[in-house]
């Protein structure tokens, strides 16, 4: 489903991303791990067309579309949830998820009002993301766990292909974390996922496939169990959380 | 109760504004009145197109005198060329031609943000004021384009000073009701996204620099029926309809009355043709209590007057 081969990205003379190939396939889990600054949120942006790669090439289901703005790919059905949220602030919950919803009939609609069903399709994501009954509240007035939830809600409303989770858990607290892990792990599984976190407990709980990121390269990949035996990720990474 | 009450209390205060000359014809300033009233309304129609950009699109215009001049010239010209004054040909005019400026000037400034945005447009403005006052031959140059003859629609004479005021009261109310329903669709939801977050709005699948430039270019069209409106009401164009003084009075009109609210640009414009036009011939130094008036609400009621009122009302409710 994705494809990147030998993907670099420079940012004067710091290699973020220094020949990245991988493949992630149609209905994949794949975590991305790494310390920080190995690259992984260069990726995803490179992957949701934000940062255009210095070199090497993307491809979604067969198609290159490196260099594709990120319209372009969010309409090819790409969906992130970022790792700090990019919410409409001021809006209430549901025009958050509405505005996706409406992201796939385009917004040139200048003289009728958003149509009910958009509206109750809103509804629907914010109770599937255990946001029920908050619709009418501004984002900005959620707490950080509930706006993680809306993050959420947001990037499925786009229906997506291939969903990019940045860090899902990030600042969450146990209980939260335990939520939204279980509610990812209940996706429909012809989705395509590729996850950045820190919290290995997740990772394990989600990923079938785990790759390892250190300074822009790839330096394992398998199976959680490969990854978990593998020394070198012990030594770069690993070993410095589980340790 | 107000699903009732709010059409009838709209519709009531449309035709009291309409029929404006014809019920205060007793009062012996009724003709200064409405004049005023007149103007109030053109610059009105001026900030109501700006407020799309400011306050719903969050693209901070500070050139949007351009597409209200463009309007007007347009308009005057297109008269005195073709010797028509039909009504659909000038507004025509006025609409085509301001467009057609905003989408030039659009392509580029759309692709700045925020204080860049402003400073762009700005500098554009500035250049049609230049070519405004270089193309004499055309615009009048710096002795402006006198004699703009006044248009006729359908049996209608607009030489008449009732008659064009009902005709500026009427489009006025045209381009709220236009800016209501776009304010209230898909179209008006997306340009609050541009305005909240456009990195979002892109990982959405928006193309936000189409969107950014269609609103640019709506309200420069907007804008130059305003200009048509002006040039038609005071039968003048000068150059000081493309200039930045004209440019800030729309935007302050906006922030005073309250930005990204429907009524709120319409109220700043009352208040300040009010205190550049009423309040001067009463009291010194005016334009500087329009000044301290702008800085009071920067300072102190960022949302406007509209702001301050709900506030206000929400607080007599609980």
């Amino acid at each position: 489903m994705i494809e990147t081969r030998e993907l670099r990205r420079e940012f004067g003379g710091i290699k973020a991303l220094a020949g990245v190939t991988l493949t992630v396939a149609e209905g994949e889990r794949r975590a991305i791990i790494g310390p920080n600054g190995a690259g992984k949120t260069t990726l995803f942006n490179v992957l949701t067309g934000e940062l255009e790669p210095t070199a090497g090439e993307v491809r979604l289901a067969g198609e290159d579309v490196t260099g594709r703005r990120p319209h372009e790919l969010a309409r090819r059905g790409v969906a992130r949830m970022y790792q700090r949220n990019e919410l409409f602030d001021s809006l209430p919950a549901r025009d958050n998820v509405a505005i996706a919803v409406a992201a796939a009939a385009g917004p040139y609609r200048p003289f009728r009002a958003p149509p009910a069903s958009e509206i109750v399709a809103a509804e629907e994501l914010l109770e599937r993301v255990g946001l029920g009954g908050r619709g009418a509240v501004p984002a900005r007035a959620l707490s950080h766990g509930e706006r993680r939830q809306l993050e959420l809600a947001v990037a499925l409303a786009l229906r997506p292909r291939v969903l990019l989770l940045d860090e899902p858990t990030a600042g969450m607290s146990p209980a939260e974390t335990g939520r939204i892990t279980e509610l990812i792990a209940s996706l429909d599984r012809s989705l395509t996922l590729v996850i950045v976190e820190h919290d290995m407990d997740v990772v394990f709980r989600l990923a079938q496939r785990i790759t390892v990121l250190h300074e822009g390269r790839v330096i394992a990949e398998g199976t959680p169990d490969e990854v978990r035996g593998d020394t070198l990720v012990n030594e770069v990474y690993l070993g410095k959380v589980v340790a | 109760m107000t699903r009732i009450a709010l059409p009838i209390l709209a519709v009531g205060a449309a035709a009291l504004l309409v029929t404006f000359p014809i019920w205060s014809s007793a009062w012996e300033s009724s003709r200064y009145a409405t004049t005023i009233l007149q103007s109030m309304l053109v610059v009105a129609i001026l900030a109501l197109s700006l407020d799309l950009l400011v306050g719903s699109a969050g693209m901070p215009s500070l050139g949007h005198a351009a597409y209200f001049g463009a309007g007007a010239y347009a308009a005057a010209i297109a008269g005195q060329r073709l010797g028509s004054d039909d009504l659909l040909l000038g507004l025509g005019a006025a609409v085509l031609v301001s467009a057609v400026l905003a989408l030039a000037i659009g392509a580029v400034a759309v692709r700045a943000a925020g204080i860049f945005f402003l400073m762009l447009t700005l500098a554009f403005a500035q250049m049609v004021f230049a070519i405004a006052f270089q193309a004499a031959d055309i615009t009048g140059g710096s002795n402006g384009f006198s004699g703009v003859r006044r248009p006729t629609f359908v049996g209608l004479d607009f030489n008449d000073a009732t008659a064009l005021f009902h005709l500026v009261a009427v489009v006025f109310l045209l381009v709220l009701l236009l800016v209501w329903r776009i304010r209230s669709s898909t179209y008006g939801r997306a340009l609050v996204g541009l305005r909240e977050n456009e990195r979002r709005m892109r990982a959405l699948g928006y193309d936000t620099t189409r969107l950014k430039l269609s609103a640019f270019v709506l309200a420069g069209a907007i804008a130059g029926v305003g200009g048509a409106l002006q040039a038609y009401s005071i039968r003048f164009v000068s150059t000081n309809d493309v200039g930045v003084a004209r440019s800030v009075e729309a935007f302050v009109s906006v922030l005073i009355g309250g930005a990204s609210t429907l009524l709120g640009p319409a109220i700043g414009a009352a208040v300040v043709v009010f205190i550049e036009r009423v309040l001067d011939s009463y009291i010194p130094f005016a334009d500087t209590v329009l000044g301290l008036v702008f800085i009071v609400f920067v300072l102190a009621a960022r949302q406007g007057i509209v702001g301050l009122v709900r506030v206000a009302y929400a607080r007599v409710r609980a």
